[in-house]
C-alpha cells in the first residue's frame, strides 16, 4: 500500500473514533450537567451546551427531602437478594447441567436462554394478576421472584461456562480417594468457580438494579430507583428526573468497568460448545 | 443417535424393536441412576423457570383466549386488537424498529469492531468509552435522550445554529423521524454489545490468513470481503439473533420517547393493560409478539442453518 493511502486510512480512522466517542459521551454528559445546573441555563428557548451556572440544590433537594430513601432501600434490598437467590438455584443447577452428558444438558440449556425469547410484557402480566391475587403485589419479595425471572437464565449460563473449564479429572482424583460427590463439589469445584460465581452474582445484581418492566407490573406504591426516574421524566421534571438518573447509574457503570474484561460474548458461546 | 435407532426400527420386526426399546430403557436408567445427584441439582432450577417463565406464558395465552365472563375459549380479544387502528400501528414499528435499527447495529457494530481491531496507542481508552452506555440503564438512557432530542434539545439547538432549521422540530411527533429517534437512541445503548460480539469475532480469526493473503497480494478491502466477513459468520448470527430478540421487545425507549404516538408491540401492550384496563386484550397483543419473536427467529435459522448457533 502506497504510504499516502495509508495515512489516509488512519486519518479516516482517528475521525470515526473521535466522532463516535464524542457521541456516546453527549447523553452521559447531558445527565450529569442537568443534574448540577441552575435552572437559568437549562429552561431557555436556546440552552448552551456548556452551563456556566452551577447548584447543587437539585442534588441537595433530592437526598435531603428524603423520597430517595425508600425506593434506594428497595432497590437495594431487591437487587441483593435477587442476586443472593439466583445464585442459590443456578450455582448447583449450572453445576449438574454441566456433568450431565451431551444431548440432555443441551436441550436445558437452549431451553433456558431461548425463555429470553418471551417478551417480558407477556411474562410479567400474568404474574402481576397472580400476584394481586396472592398479596404478593407491592411487596420486596414478589418482587425478587420476579427479578429471578430474567437474571436466572444469564446467570445460569455464565455459571456453566464457569464449571465447565474446570476439569473433570480433579473431581475423578478426589473420588478416587474417597470423596464423595459433596465434597469435591465443595471443597474442589466451588473453590475453582469463585471468579465465575463472582460474575455470577454481580450481572445478576445489576439485571435486578436497573430492571423496569417487571417493577412497573408489580409496584404501586413502593417505587424502585428505575420506577422514581420514570415516575420524574413523565411528570417532565428535568432536574429530579437527571438527579435520579444519576443515583442509578453510578455503581452500574463503576461496576462495569470494574468487570469489563469478563463482559464477553465467551460466556455465551463456551456454554454450549460441547 | 436417536434418529438413527428409529430408522432401524421401522424396518425390523417387534422383537427387534423391544429389544431395542429394554436397551434404551436400561440406559436412561443407567443415566438416571449414575446421574441422580447432578439431576437433583438440577431440578430446582428448572424447576422454578418452569413455575415461573413457562407456566406465566401458557397463562397469558389462556388469558389472551379466555372470556372474562363465561369462561369460555373465544378469538374476540385478536379480532379487537386487529381491527384496532393502533395495533396495526404498532406491528409495523416493531417490524420497522427491529429491521432498520438491526441492519444499522450491525453495520456501526462493524465499522467499531474493525477499528478496534487494530491495536493502536489510547485503544483502551477509546473501547472503554463506547462500552459506557452498555452500563447505563435503559430507563436512563432514554431519559437521557430527550435532552437531545426535546423541541428545545441539544439536537434542535445545534441544527439552529448550523442555520440548518429556522423553528425548532418536533422529533416525537410521530412518523418516520419519530421511529428514526427510537432508533438512534437504541443505537447508542446496544452497538457496543453488538461490536464487542463481532470483536471477538474478529479476534478468534487466525493472523496466518491474512499473512498469506498480503504475501498473495490483496488489499485490506479484499482481505475484509473475502476473510473476515466469511469467518464472522457465526458472531454475526449470534449478534443478530441476541440483539433481534431484543429489539422485538423494545420497550423503556419507545415509551418515555414517544409514548402513544408511535406505539411498539411492548407499549402497546402495557397500555391496554395500565390504561385501558383490559388484561386480556393485553395478553392477546404479548401473545401476538412472543409469536412474532418465534416466526422470525425460527424462520432465521432454517435459512442459515442451526449449526451457526451451536458453533
Amino acid at each position: 500500500m502506497r504510504p499516502n493511502k495509508r495515512w489516509f486510512v488512519v486519518l479516516s480512522f482517528v475521525a470515526i473514533l473521535l466522532v463516535l466517542t464524542t457521541l456516546w459521551l453527549i447523553p452521559i454528559y447531558l445527565m450529569v450537567k442537568i443534574s448540577v445546573s441552575d435552572p437559568q441555563d437549562i429552561l431557555v428557548q436556546n440552552p448552551d451546551f456548556f452551563s456556566t451556572h452551577f447548584t447543587s440544590r437539585h442534588w441537595v433537594g433530592v437526598l435531603a427531602a428524603g423520597n430517595i430513601w425508600p425506593p434506594l432501600r428497595k432497590s437495594l434490598t431487591v437487587a441483593v437478594v435477587t442476586a443472593l437467590f439466583s445464585l442459590f438455584l443456578s450455582v448447583p443447577g449450572a453445576y449438574g447441567l454441566s456433568r450431565i452428558p451431551g444431548s440432555v444438558a443441551h436441550v436445558f440449556l437452549i431451553g433456558i436462554f431461548l425463555t429470553r425469547m418471551f417478551p417480558e410484557v407477556g411474562v410479567a402480566l400474568p404474574i402481576s394478576v397472580t400476584f394481586i391475587r396472592g398479596g404478593l403485589f407491592d411487596t420486596d419479595m414478589g418482587l425478587i421472584l420476579a427479578h429471578m425471572v430474567r437474571v436466572l437464565p444469564i446467570s445460569a449460563w455464565v455459571l456453566v461456562a464457569t464449571f465447565k473449564a474446570i476439569p473433570q479429572d480433579l473431581e475423578e482424583a478426589a473420588f478416587v480417594d474417597g470423596a464423595t460427590k459433596v465434597r469435591s463439589l465443595i471443597h474442589i469445584v466451588l473453590p475453582l468457580a469463585k471468579p465465575g460465581i463472582g460474575v455470577a452474582l454481580i450481572f445478576s445484581f445489576l439485571g435486578s438494579w436497573d430492571e423496569f418492566i417487571y417493577a412497573t407490573y408489580l409496584c404501586l406504591a413502593n417505587k424502585t430507583l428505575p420506577l422514581m426516574v420514570y415516575y420524574y421524566v413523565s411528570r417532565g421534571g428535568w432536574f429530579l428526573s437527571s438527579t435520579y438518573a444519576t443515583v442509578v447509574t453510578i455503581p452500574v457503570v463503576i461496576v462495569t468497568y470494574s468487570l469489563q474484561r469478563y463482559i464477553r460474548s465467551g460466556y455465551l458461546r463456551g456454554a454450549i460448545k460441547g | 443417535m436417536v434418529c438413527a435407532e428409529n430408522r432401524k426400527v421401522s424396518k425390523t420386526g417387534i422383537s427387534e424393536m423391544r429389544k431395542l426399546l429394554d436397551l434404551i430403557r436400561t440406559d436412561r436408567l443407567t443415566l438416571l441412576k449414575k446421574k441422580r445427584f447432578e439431576i437433583s441439582l438440577t431440578a430446582p432450577l428448572v424447576g422454578y423457570i418452569v413455575l415461573l417463565t413457562i407456566i406465566p406464558v401458557m397463562y397469558a395465552i389462556y388469558l389472551s383466549l379466555v372470556d372474562p365472563s363465561s369462561n369460555t375459549l373465544t378469538i374476540r380479544h385478536y379480532r379487537e386488537i386487529i381491527f384496532h387502528f393502533q395495533f396495526r400501528q404498532a406491528v409495523f414499528n416493531t417490524l420497522f424498529i427491529t429491521l432498520v435499527g438491526l441492519s444499522l447495529e450491525l453495520c456501526l457494530g462493524m465499522i467499531m469492531a474493525v477499528i478496534l481491531s487494530h491495536s493502536f496507542r489510547g485503544r483502551g481508552v477509546f473501547r472503554a468509552i463506547l462500552l459506557i452506555s452498555l452500563g447505563v440503564p435503559t430507563i436512563v438512557a432514554a431519559a437521557n435522550m430527550r435532552y437531545i432530542f426535546d423541541t428545545s434539545g441539544l439536537l434542535n439547538q445545534t441544527l439552529l445554529r448550523l442555520g440548518l432549521l429556522r423553528v425548532p422540530y418536533d422529533w416525537t411527533q410521530g412518523g418516520m423521524t419519530t421511529l428514526m429517534t427510537v432508533i438512534a437512541a437504541d443505537m447508542w445503548k446496544v452497538t457496543p454489545l453488538v461490536m464487542l460480539i463481532l470483536l471477538a469475532g474478529i479476534e478468534s480469526i487466525p493472523v496466518e490468513l491474512y499473512e498469506s493473503a498480503r504475501i498473495d497480494g490483496a488489499s485490506r478491502w479484499k482481505e475484509f470481503w473475502k476473510i473476515t466477513l466469511p469467518l464472522l459468520k457465526p458472531s454475526i448470527t449470534m449478534a443478530l439473533i441476541i440483539r433481534g430478540i431484543d429489539a422485538f421487545r423494545i420497550f423503556e425507549l419507545p415509551l418515555i420517547l414517544v409514548g402513544r404516538t408511535e406505539p411498539v408491540m411492548s407499549t402497546y401492550a402495557y397500555f391496554e393493560y395500565f390504561e385501558a384496563i383490559n388484561i386480556n386484550t393485553s395478553a392477546a397483543a404479548g401473545t401476538m409478539l412472543l409469536i412474532m419473536i418465534l416466526v422470525t427467529i425460527i424462520g432465521y435459522l432454517r435459512i442459515v442453518g442451526t449449526q451457526e448457533v451451536v458453533y
